[in-house]
Parts: C-alpha cells; sequence; structure tokens
C-alpha cells in the first residue's frame, strides 16, 4: 500500500490540508425533504443553510485520501486521486458522474475488491477498524457482513446453476453460521422483504427463471441478508427499465428504513441521486470537485461540471432551448495527478491559471466545498 | 405498494421447477437418444457386475472339441481356438474393460480438475502447470505406458494408471480454460464481494458450471480408454491371457479373421455400442444439468 513514487505523496499532502476545514466546519441542516422528481426547472432551494458533511449523524465510514493506482501495459492509471468523503450512520451518500471518474473502483478499494495490479492508499476505516490494514480473511469478514455490494448486472450476477435460496444461503451459511431448514426459512423472508411475490416458490428457483428486476432483488435480498453497516449499490438500476427502476429504488428506500443500513449510491442517474441521496460526492477524473447536500447541489452548486451533468438530464421542458445539452469531450485518463484542474479541457471558464494549478477543495460561493477557480456564483439558479 | 405492483406485472412467474436429481432425471426422459445411452449404459453394467451370475461358462473354461464354432445356441457368441464360449468373454471383458475406462477417468479427473482449477484461477500458477501439461501431452501416449510398466510391472493397474495419466493434460486444459472464463464473469465477482474464500469460489462457483463441459470430456475419454486398455494389452502391458478384456479379445482375434470372424466383430460391436451409449448419456447429461432449458 505504498505510493508508488514521488507524486503521489505531494498530492495526498496537498489534499489532506486542503480538506480539513471543507468536511468539519460546515454547520447542519436537519431538515433535507427527499425530492419527489428529477430536478425541475428553477428549482428555489428549500434550505437556507447549507448542509453539513453528514448532515448531523454520526460517521459510520470515512474514507482519506484514497488513492487507486493501475499498473496496466500502457503504464500506471491514477483512478482515483487522493479522494475523502464520509459515510453517516442510515445516509445515503450518492457517488456522481460519468463514466470513468473512478466512482465504481472508489467503491471496490474500500474492501479491496481490486485486480492485484491496483495499488491503494489511503485510509478507509469502518468504525474504528482499519479496513486496508486488515489481512484477507478478515477482510472476508467484513465482505458481504458489514460492507455489502450490489452491482450493476442483475442479469450475470448470480450463479447460473444455483438456485436462489442457495445462493442467499451462501451468504447465511458464511457470515451468520446458519445450519439446515432455517437457511431456506431466513432467504424466503429476504425474499419477501424486497418485494417478490410468491417468495416460497421464487427460493427454489433459478436465475434464469427471474426477469431483470427480480434479479436484481435478489442482489439485494443477499446484500442484506446479514444487515450490513454499509451497503454499495453500484448502478442499481442502470441495467433495468423505468418501471422496475421505481421498484427497486422503493426497495432500497425500505430497506434503509428498516434495516438501517446506510448506502453508498454510485450512479451517473441524477433522477435517482434526487430521488434516494442525502448527500452527493461529484466526482470528475479521480478527483471529488463538489460535495453538498442533494437539495443544495440541485439548486446552488457551484462546479461547471456538475452543472454540466445537471443540464445534460433530458427535460421535456427544455426541448425549446435547443434540447439535450451535453458536456463536449471525454473524461482524460489520468497517469499521475496533474498540477491542473483535470475538468479544464473541457470547461467553458477555463483560464491559464487552471491549466497551471491544482484547485483546492475548499467551501464555495455557496458555502459547500468545490474544487474550482472560477465558481459558479452563489445566486445561480440551478438550470436556467 | 402499489409500484411493487406494477413490477410484478412485468415480472411474468416462471413454472415452479423440481429440485435436483429428480430434475436432471425428467429431463434425461424427455430426450429419447440420451434414455437410450443411459438404457445401454445401465445394462452393460449390470452385465459386467454380474458376469459372474449371468456368463453360461467360465471365461477360462476351453473345450476342443467346440473349437471356432459359429454362433449357436449353444454358444450365442461362438467359440474361439481354444473352444472357449465368446459370449461369457464377452462378459468378463465388458467388467473389465468398464472398469479401466471408469478408475482411468476418474483418475484423470482427480489429478486434473484440481491443477487446471489453480491454473485457471492463479496466474502466477498458470505457466508452471501448463508447460508441465503440455510436456505431458508431448509426450507420447505408448512410451509413457512402456516407462510406465518397466517402473511398476505389467498389469491392469498400470495400465489403467497410464490411461489416467495421459489423459490428464486434456482435462487440465478444459479445466483451466473453463476457470479462466468462469473467474471474469459478474457472479464470481459478486461472491467475492460477499466474502467467499478462493476455496468457496471455486467450489461453489467455478466448478459446478465447469461440470458440464467435464461430462463431455469424461463420455469422450471413456471409450477412449477402453480402447488404450486394448492397445496395452496387445502389448503385453495390461491384462494378461487367459484375463479377457474387450480389447483383448478384438486384437487375438485378429489372425483368425478368416476363420472366425465373429471372434472380431461381437466383442467389436459391444465397444462400439458402449461407446455410443456413454456418449448419447454425456451428451444427455450436459443437456438436462443445465438449468437454463433454453440456451441463451
Amino acid at each position: 500500500m505504498t505510493a508508488g513514487n514521488g507524486v503521489p505523496e505531494q498530492s495526498a499532502r496537498d489534499w489532506t490540508i486542503e480538506s480539513v476545514p471543507s468536511v468539519e466546519s460546515v454547520p447542519s441542516a436537519e431538515s433535507v425533504p427527499s425530492a419527489e422528481s428529477v430536478p425541475s426547472v428553477g428549482r428555489v432551494p428549500s434550505v437556507e443553510s447549507v448542509p453539513s458533511s453528514l448532515s448531523g449523524r454520526e460517521t459510520l465510514l470515512s474514507v482519506r485520501d484514497l488513492s487507486v493506482r493501475f499498473r496496466t501495459e500502457d503504464g500506471p492509471v491514477l483512478a482515483v486521486d487522493a479522494v475523502s468523503f464520509d459515510v453517516g450512520q442510515r445516509e445515503v451518500l450518492a457517488l456522481v458522474g460519468e463514466s470513468g471518474c473512478g466512482k465504481s473502483v472508489t467503491a471496490m478499494a474500500l474492501t479491496r475488491l481490486l485486480p492485484s495490479n491496483a495499488n491503494i492508499s489511503g485510509a478507509v476505516k469502518l468504525g474504528s477498524r482499519s479496513l486496508l490494514d486488515l489481512s484477507e480473511p478478515d477482510l472476508r469478514d467484513v465482505r458481504g457482513k458489514d460492507i455489502a455490494y450490489v452491482f450493476q448486472e442483475p442479469m450475470t450476477s448470480l450463479n447460473p446453476v444455483l438456485t436462489v435460496g442457495r445462493q442467499i444461503g451462501e451468504v447465511l451459511r458464511r457470515h451468520q453460521q446458519m445450519r439446515g431448514a432455517a437457511v431456506i426459512r431466513r432467504a424466503t423472508e429476504l425474499l419477501d422483504l424486497v418485494g417478490i411475490p410468491l417468495p416460497d416458490r421464487r427460493v427454489r428457483e433459478y436465475p434464469h427463471q427471474l426477469s431483470g428486476g427480480m434479479r436484481q432483488r435478489v442482489m439485494i435480498a443477499m446484500a442484506v441478508a446479514c444487515r450490513p453497516k454499509l451497503l454499495v449499490a453500484d448502478e442499481p438500476t442502470t441495467a433495468l427499465d423505468v418501471t422496475v427502476q421505481a421498484g427497486i429504488l422503493d426497495v432500497l428506500r425500505d430497506l434503509r428504513a428498516e434495516i438501517g443500513t446506510a448506502v453508498l449510491l454510485i450512479t451517473h442517474d441524477l433522477g435517482v441521486v434526487a430521488d434516494l441521496a442525502d448527500r452527493v460526492v461529484v466526482m470528475y477524473a479521480g478527483r471529488t470537485i463538489e460535495e453538498a447536500g442533494t437539495d443544495v447541489l440541485f439548486a446552488r452548486h457551484s462546479h461547471p461540471y456538475t452543472r454540466g451533468l445537471l443540464e445534460a438530464v433530458p427535460n421535456p421542458q427544455r426541448r425549446a432551448d435547443g434540447g439535450l445539452r451535453e458536456i463536449p469531450g471525454r473524461v482524460p485518463t489520468m497517469r499521475n495527478s496533474p498540477a491542473a484542474c483535470t475538468f479544464a479541457a473541457r470547461c467553458e471558464f477555463a483560464d491559464e491559471q487552471c491549466s497551471r494549478e491544482r484547485p483546492a477543495l475548499l467551501p464555495g460561493p455557496a458555502g459547500h466545498p468545490v474544487r474550482c477557480f472560477h465558481p459558479l456564483p452563489a445566486t445561480a439558479e440551478a438550470l436556467t | 405498494m402499489t409500484t411493487f405492483e406494477l413490477v410484478t406485472l412485468d415480472e411474468t412467474a416462471a413454472r415452479p421447477q423440481a429440485l435436483g436429481g429428480r430434475r436432471v432425471l425428467r429431463r434425461l426422459r424427455r430426450n429419447p437418444l440420451a434414455l437410450a445411452g443411459l438404457i445401454v449404459v445401465v445394462v452393460a453394467v449390470i452385465l459386467a457386475i454380474f458376469a459372474n451370475q449371468i456368463a453360461p461358462f467360465a471365461p477360462d473354461h476351453t473345450n476342443f472339441s467346440a473349437a471356432l464354432t459359429p454362433p449357436s445356441a449353444r454358444h450365442w457368441f461362438g467359440t474361439d481356438e481354444l473352444g472357449r464360449d465368446q459370449l461369457s468373454r464377452v462378459l468378463f471383458g465388458l467388467r473389465v474393460s468398464l472398469s479401466v475406462a471408469a478408475l482411468s477417468v476418474a483418475l484423470s479427473l482427480v489429478v486434473g480438475v484440481p491443477l487446471g482449477l489453480a491454473a485457471g484461477f492463479y496466474g502466477f500458477l498458470d505457466p508452471l502447470v501448463s508447460r508441465v501439461a503440455d510436456t505431458l501431452l508431448a509426450f507420447p501416449f505408448l512410451i509413457l505406458a512402456v516407462g510406465l510398466a518397466a517402473i511398476l510391472g505389467p498389469s491392469l493397474g498400470t495400465a489403467t494408471i497410464a490411461i489416467g495419466v495421459g489423459n490428464v493434460p486434456a482435462i487440465i486444459r478444459i479445466t483451466r480454460s473453463e476457470a479462466l472464463r468462469l473467474r471474469g464473469l459478474d457472479f464470481v465477482a459478486a461472491a467475492v464481494a460477499d466474502g467467499a474464500s478462493d476455496f468457496v469460489v471455486l467450489r461453489r462457483h467455478i466448478l459446478p458450471n465447469a461440470v458440464n463441459t467435464l461430462i463431455v470430456q469424461a463420455t469422450v475419454a471413456a471409450p477412449a480408454a477402453i480402447i488404450g486398455e486394448a492397445v496395452l494389452s496387445f502389448l503385453g502391458l495390461g491384462i494378461r491371457p487367459p484375463n479377457p478384456s474387450l480389447g483383448v479379445m478384438l486384437a487375438s482375434a485378429q489372425p483368425l479373421f478368416r476363420d472366425g470372424p465373429w471372434l472380431a466383430v461381437l466383442p467389436g460391436i459391444c465397444i462400439v455400442i458402449v461407446t455410443l451409449g456413454l456418449n448419447l448419456l454425456g451428451d444427455g447429461l450436459r443437456d438436462a444439468l443445465d438449468p437454463r432449458e433454453s440456451p441463451r
């Protein structure tokens, strides 16, 4: 877990200094009503104060200066660049960004679920346990029990030759030492919990007999089988159609209320974010570039990239002025951490400073942390 | 919760299915060819097991007054140059041939599957295991068998081991490529994310998904083992006369083909039928074991 060369250490130090005030010093907002739909045009922010990093919750997971570097045949790739964030108890934190921004790698790195060519540095603490220092057997106890994952592809994430009950049962046997008839009984309960009709029949079926939405529910049932402290949902609805998506989101919301699990939601679907998340961390090219409560982010975002993401949400009411907007260009692949803004090449506000200096993550005009030399003014309306 | 109802409409109910062995058997029954294969194999195994009771004569009982008689009511499969009843010899030969086939295939699976899984799952072991397998594959089978016979002494056991070892590289390669393929699939990643150890991943997720391919390979290897035993016995490296095996009977009938064609033809037909039965059963099993009813 040591840094490969001198550059990242430098960047990590920079980061620690700049990140400290942003995480601790912001006041809290208790009432963050969950948004009912995708962000609407010109929505007025409903909260006066800027939400704190944890909305007043106790910290469950803390990630500090997490960097992930891959050794590849084409040289090193820096996928995650000194990312820090906290997840509170029972909080839903969304990790948002385009494909290739390092969201999934960040999530996988939490329990070292990365291929052997990955080099992870930084600190991940779940409660008082430092996950990156755990041995592989200890880490296996954490996976699926304390931190459980739900992946994007329900169609292929279940073993085709095992029945649903066997697969859920495997987790129960492993982490809860359950045996015999109790396993199937509990598996049936879990299927019921995630809203699968006729659970006592489904439990005996094979994955191919279930639809995509059903399979994703099974995946969620497996994930919550041991009442994990943190559920990592990596684009849980991306592969599903819209009606099924709504059902899956309901399940996640209900589970959070029922078993009190925190959720790290990885997505590029801002509708899902508005629906479910308490707080949002926006990532770009391996760095966090903005962090705010969900409502604040939609209403008073400060980073041009965040605005770009929000504007790229299809909106029928905006069809008049030119249809779907997009952010020109693509996410760059980082070899090392450049002393520049990684978004500069695609940013309309970029000037010479942006390509010469690394912007720090500091409280911006709207009060929440943003990594930009030219943040949007705090008065900026959500989508204009 | 209205959304659930909405979703339920979308997710149509599938037929409930029986579990495990009963389901496989039912599916096997629906496939007439596989069923025929199953019957052939079961009958052959029963005949082999009860050869003692079924055979009308002792396999080494000679009767020179009835030497080289063609098939008749008394000797269904005729007699050989020593007047031994060929039907009895085929039954006992079946016993030898089937056990050599079963044991050698079992041996090659026991050795080859773990090595193949290890090579496919642990990248760092792959070069070592694969090179050893390649070397073994490059070694002519007969040389291997002769070498083994020189060390262990010629016997049926030696022949079985030689055939089994000769089959190991193929098993390693097939298992390795299956492990390599399966290791990259999402459900393996999901199992790891749920805290499964390597052993659990291999045993519960990779091996069961490789079983279909291995069954097919086993049903190809078993008839090859029957022939292999014949070759080795012919060279004096396998079973010793007067004990019969199907292969030995075939081989020893060679010089008498003009005077007693039944001596070669009937054991030959037996080999063909058993082989065919094994292959049909293997194909059917592969389909029946696949929980997906239709290929994706």
